[in-house]
């Protein structure tokens, strides 16, 4: 059933990647990158990533290169650990692509096949399929999304791994981290998280304005957290309860129609028609739903987290920083290594002073990001549900008209 | 204190029937629920004179005792008895013949105290069973076994009086006064000969007593317009009987016929015992066989009688005692039907057709369209809304009282618009007692909302039950199903016409409980036996089928059930997942209200407490719309499925019938065979005794087959009606579906629109 579904996915992205890529389009011609197909392969998925490029550096205007999921991880952590980067929001990572919800249902749904109808199980089935591909074009616009961000980035576009990334056309043969690795990066993250508390509790910032963000982002952060979590489960409620229950509702109608016989069969049908059609519109007003409301909301749930760690490397910075002064008072009254010390905390004052600056760019840089997005999807969810309501509405006046006319 | 009291309620729980009411009575109740409903006095007595005549055949003394006031039950009982043994199984019967004897004795005793009490109700019942007399005592008996011997010879006699019109003109009213003059006339000398036959009318008589008895007194005085409901009620089978009788001419003889057809099925819904109810179906199966004329005219006298009654009893009563009883039968029904005729002629026609419009359509063509017409025309109406829940009383022994107001231009109703007071059990009590009247004649009783022992239990045990809203849903839920019940049940034509369900809404007092509860409850043990007893009887009987169309619709019935089930899985589904959906938008309204007061943007901060307010509208909207899918789809849905289970009760009715019928067939055979022998043996003393039984089986065939037959048509009748109203119920609630859908998305329309420019001017 799955192998079925790639064929049809790898043409449906085909077909919806030009609607996708107009959105992601800027003026900005010198860097575009687009993921013009995906591949399901069992677990991985394959990205054909597509750049369009002006810049010299790149040997021709035009390629295409196909990168997996860990790769892109991989990318992510490049630019993660650049210290060079460390006054920027990188871009968040995409998610993993995860199809085992999507393949959990269906098979629950292949057991479940004995005890309901032919009909309501293809209907079922039909849906499971497009909630499948759903999942899939968000995987991949995630991915994009990523990219883009990058290549837009002033900054970011110039990186030479990203260059690798986009240009090298053989596998980049990135393994996945080994254990050693792994019980590493789990070690660093909790030094790193105790580290971040440690600072957040002591650490006094020397600029008002940090220190507001700092809070703001905290707060917000979980509180978009919460939404996020609040809108998931209600498109979810609205998608897998109410228009699934309708698919039930539909059938059950119809059948009962045939029971009835002639009296009723036919008035039922233009019944269980309007439930099977107002079915697919609850569909995609939850699909829309979560595709403007969630979706946005996820997205600066790992956008607000990735500006939190800048805020997090900039108060290390800071923290830093007042080390190498004490240093240097220590080293001073001690009279000792006064020019290393000197040296240092220079460097330090640098860095930090570097880093606010860039910082405070890319914290606004953030906000109007924020501010442009939601007010995108916001306003798309509004048309959307306006959309949908008028059409359902419709739907049943018409109905409701024909059922009169009987 | 809770934990002492838990014990007692969860049994009442248990008990459908008794609930709320009385924690004492479970056991005593218990004890009376296997023999009779009716938990008063006289049941009791009842039980015990009926258990004498089973068991022992010279009862005879039992009775003599009683007859001025006492006898009516014990005869009652007695009858009754032997009649629902004689339904499931043969042995039950033969013992009730004994007692049937014994009746007939008493009946002997009965007569004279008879008309001076219930005069009425007595030539109520008479009528009856002189159309018996004519074909059919046979069948009275067969419901009876008791007293179905003597009818036999007094069955065997009447024919041939009821052929010979002996006009006794004076007695019976104008109308068909020569015909039914002589079918009483004749059924009243052959009584007089036959103590047996007598006996067989006194217990119907009886049966009526019980009635009024069993009512509270303010029935007694508005007997006059009970009876008048009676007749409506059975308009219905009298229309029956007269179209198939096909020789009902005019409208009046069928009314007439219908009116007299209408009495004895009243009496015998009114009684407990199915004896006395098939006794008196059989007179109009009586009427089909061959003797139309006969039985048209006899039809006519009693509806004549009842007028003329009053002439009647004087005129009758000095000839013979016997005929006595005859006379004075008809001369009560007389003046029920006398005071009442100027009103009484009105509510029969509208009553007739608000029923006629499905269940006569079927067999006669002519008249039930015209009748339909009326019906569609909307002459009569009957609203009833149940409002006011409120808790009465404290702890376990409280219980819910409910609000019944009705609405009603139907002129047997005294007033237009009123209202009383009613507690859920009462409710429960109204539907045992239509059951037990009704279910037998063939009737779709809608049943009642059932008892939720969790639900109450928390309301009783619950000091505020405002606080909790749990069980105000529970309490709207309950009140709405009633409203339904009452409803339903009022759209019957006979239902809405029987004694029990106007005293229900009608009787500004509160219903006899005591008796009414310990009757539930022994009603629920015995219901209780009784559903054992007949899902062995389902499983082990395999009834064939010769009636296509029963096939057919059992098949469908069966259907229907299954996917009104599956389809009532989904709603319940769509329901609850609405309500997820609710909750789940509301948690995100106030976490997108959160969210907007951290947000810093002034303009974005703005636009998310509009998108906060309008997620928590749509969740409003949401809210109601689950309230629609439960109220409307839902609930009607359950109610069908609960609809479907009654029709299935009338149908298992019918294949009892059956195997009556069956049985008495191979117990003819027998017999016959046992004649063949004996006169092979050439013993002629033997010969004569099995010519009496194989006369006997014969009698009960032909009764039972009509019987049969008649439960069939009832059922045909009834089943039109019901899928007419099925299908206009599901058409309805559909429609009201669809409308509360559209209204939910208009308001979704809105709460968007309003949004819309707020995520515009975000800047």
């Amino acid at each position: 059933m799955m192998d079925g579904m790639e064929e049809v996915l790898h043409s449906e992205t085909n077909g919806t990647k030009s609607g996708r890529s107009d959105t992601v389009d800027l003026n900005d011609s010198t860097l575009q990158v687009d993921i013009s197909d995906a591949l399901s392969e069992r677990e991985k998925v394959k990205f054909t990533v597509h750049t369009k490029t002006t810049l010299p550096d790149y040997n021709k205007p035009e390629f295409s290169v196909v990168r997996q999921h860990e790769e892109f991880i991989w990318l992510h952590d490049r630019f993660d650990e650049n210290e060079d980067y460390a006054g920027y929001i990188i871009p968040p990572p995409p998610p993993r692509p995860d199809f085992d919800a999507s393949r959990e249902k269906l098979q629950k749904l292949g057991e479940g096949e004995g005890s309901m109808t032919k009909e309501e199980f293809n209907k079922m089935k039909q849906e499971l399929e497009a909630e499948y591909l759903a999942t899939f074009k968000k995987t991949v616009a995630m991915h994009e999304v990523f990219l883009t961000r990058l290549a837009q980035h002033p900054i970011f576009r110039t990186d030479h791994n990203f260059k690798v990334f986009l240009e090298y056309e053989q596998d980049l043969s990135v393994r996945t981290k080994n254990k050693k690795e792994k019980v590493e990066g789990l070690f660093r993250s909790i030094n790193r998280s105790t580290d971040e508390i440690l600072l957040a509790a002591t650490q006094k910032d020397v600029d008002d304005y940090f220190e507001k963000e700092k809070g703001f982002l905290l707060e917000y952060h979980a509180a978009i957290k919460d939404s996020t979590l609040k809108a998931d489960k209600m498109t979810q409620a609205h998608k897998t309860g109410v228009a699934d229950s309708y698919i039930k509702l539909s059938t059950g109608l119809s059948q009962l129609g045939t029971i009835e016989g002639p009296r009723l069969e036919k008035f039922i049908n233009k019944v269980s028609d309007t439930f099977e059609k107002a079915r697919k519109v609850e569909g995609r007003v939850a699909s829309d739903e979560d595709l403007k409301l969630s979706d946005t909301l996820r997205y600066y749930v790992r956008d607000g987290s990735a500006a939190k760690d800048l805020l997090y490397r900039r108060l290390r910075c800071l923290a830093n920083y007042e080390q190498a002064n004490k240093n240097l008072d220590r080293a001073r009254a001690k009279n000792k290594d006064v020019h290393a010390a000197e040296l240092a905390q220079q460097n330090a004052c640098e860095r930090f002073e570097h880093m606010s600056a860039r910082a405070k760019e890319e914290l606004n840089s953030f906000k109007t990001r924020r501010v442009a997005a939601f007010k995108k999807n916001l306003i798309e969810l509004a048309e959307l549900e306006l959309k949908h309501a008028k059409a359902q509405a419709q739907l049943l006046k018409n109905c409701l008209q024909a059922l009169q006319e009987e | 204190m809770a934990d002492s009291r838990e014990p007692p309620p969860l049994f009442n729980d248990d008990d459908d029937s008794r609930k709320d009411d009385d924690n004492d009575d479970l056991f005593t109740s218990a004890v009376q629920s296997p023999v009779s409903e009716l938990t008063t006095p006289e049941d009791q007595t009842k039980q015990e004179g009926a258990g004498d005549p089973l068991t022992s055949p010279p009862p005879a003394t039992s009775f003599p005792p009683d007859p001025s006031g006492g006898d009516r039950p014990d005869l009652f009982e007695s009858c009754e008895e032997p009649s629902v043994g004689g339904f499931s199984s043969v042995p039950l019967e033969q013992p009730a013949e004994g007692g049937g004897t014994q009746q007939v004795s008493t009946d002997a005793q009965d007569p004279p105290p008879t008309p001076p009490t219930t005069p009425s109700v007595g030539s109520l019942v008479e009528i009856p069973l002189i159309v018996d007399t004519d074909q059919d005592l046979q069948p009275s008996t067969s419901s009876s076994s008791s007293l179905t011997r003597p009818d036999f010879t007094l069955f065997d006699t009447t024919p041939d009086t009821s052929e010979t019109p002996v006009s006794s003109p004076d007695i019976l009213s104008p109308p068909t006064t020569s015909n039914t003059s002589t079918s009483t006339t004749t059924s009243a000398q052959e009584l007089s000969a036959s103590p047996p036959s007598s006996s067989a009318l006194l217990d119907l008589s009886m049966t009526l007593p019980q009635e009024l008895s069993s009512e509270p007194p303010a029935n007694l005085v508005d007997a006059s317009s009970v009876e008048p409901a009676v007749m409506s009620s059975f308009i219905t089978p009298a229309e029956e009987a007269s179209v198939l009788d096909a020789a009902a001419p005019t409208n009046d003889d069928d009314d007439d016929a219908a009116a007299a057809a209408a009495i004895p099925t009243n009496l015998a819904g009114e009684d407990p015992a199915l004896s006395s109810e098939e006794a008196l179906v059989t007179v109009y199966d009586s009427e089909t066989p061959e003797e139309v004329s006969l039985e048209d005219e006899t039809d006519d006298g009693e509806l004549f009688d009842p007028s003329s009654t009053p002439k009647l009893q004087l005129n009758q009563d000095p000839p013979l005692p016997a005929s006595n009883i005859l006379p004075p039968m008809g001369a009560p029904l007389t003046p029920p039907v006398a005071p009442i005729t100027p009103t009484a002629t009105p509510n029969l026609t509208p009553n007739v057709t608000p029923a006629a419009p499905t269940p006569v359509t079927p067999v006669a063509a002519a008249r039930p369209s015209a009748e339909q017409l009326e019906s569609e025309s909307g002459d009569e109406f009957i609203e009833i809304s149940i409002s006011d829940p409120q808790k009465i009383g404290d702890g376990m022994s409280s219980y819910m009282a409910y609000k019944v107001t009705t609405k009603t231009n139907i002129p047997y109703f005294r007033k237009k618009h009123w209202s009383v007071t009613r507690r859920f059990s009462d409710f429960l009590g109204l539907h045992g007692k239509l059951v037990e009247k009704h279910l037998h004649s063939g009737r779709i009783i809608p049943p009642a909302p059932e008892k939720s022992a969790i639900g109450t239990t928390k309301i009783k045990l619950g000091s505020d039950k405002s606080s909790d809203s749990s069980s105000t849903d529970f309490i709207e839920r309950r009140r709405a199903s009633l409203e339904r019940y009452m409803n339903r049940t009022a759209a019957h034509p006979t239902l809405r016409s029987d004694p029990d369900f106007r005293e229900f809404i009608e009787l500004d007092a509160e219903l006899p409980r005591a008796t009414q509860t310990s009757a539930l409850s022994s009603a629920g043990v015995l219901r209780l036996f009784n559903r054992v007893g007949e899902t062995v009887n389902k499983m082990t009987f395999k009834m064939d089928e010769s009636d296509q169309w029963f096939e057919e619709k059992t098949q469908q019935i069966e259907n229907l059930d299954a996917q009104l089930r599956k389809l009532h899985a989904a709603m319940e589904g769509l329901v609850a997942y609405r309500r997820e959906l609710a909750t789940s938008t509301a948690s995100f309204a106030k976490s997108a209200a959160v969210l907007s007061s951290v947000e810093e943007h002034s303009a974005l901060s703005r636009a998310l407490h509009q998108l906060a307010e309008s997620t928590e509208r749509t969740h409003t909207i949401h809210h109601a719309q689950a309230d629609a899918d439960f109220y409307h789809l839902s609930e009607t849905t359950k109610d069908y499925i609960h609809l479907i289970g009654a029709v299935k009760d009338v149908f298992h009715e019918r294949v009892k019938t059956f195997q009556t019928w069956q049985h008495s067939q191979t117990m003819l055979a027998k017999k016959r065979e046992a004649k063949a022998k004996a006169e092979l043996a050439g013993r002629m003393d033997k010969v004569q005794q099995a010519q009496d039984e194989v006369a006997e089986w014969e009698a009960k065939v032909e009764r039972s087959q009509e019987e049969f037959d008649r439960i069939s048509r009832a059922i045909k009748k009834e089943m039109e009606q019901f899928d007419i109203v099925r299908v206009k119920d599901f058409k309805d609630m559909l429609v009201k579906y669809l409308e509360a859908l559209m209204t939910s998305q208009q308001q979704i329309i809105k709460v968007w629109e309003t949004f819309l420019p707020e995520a515009r001017a975000i800047s």
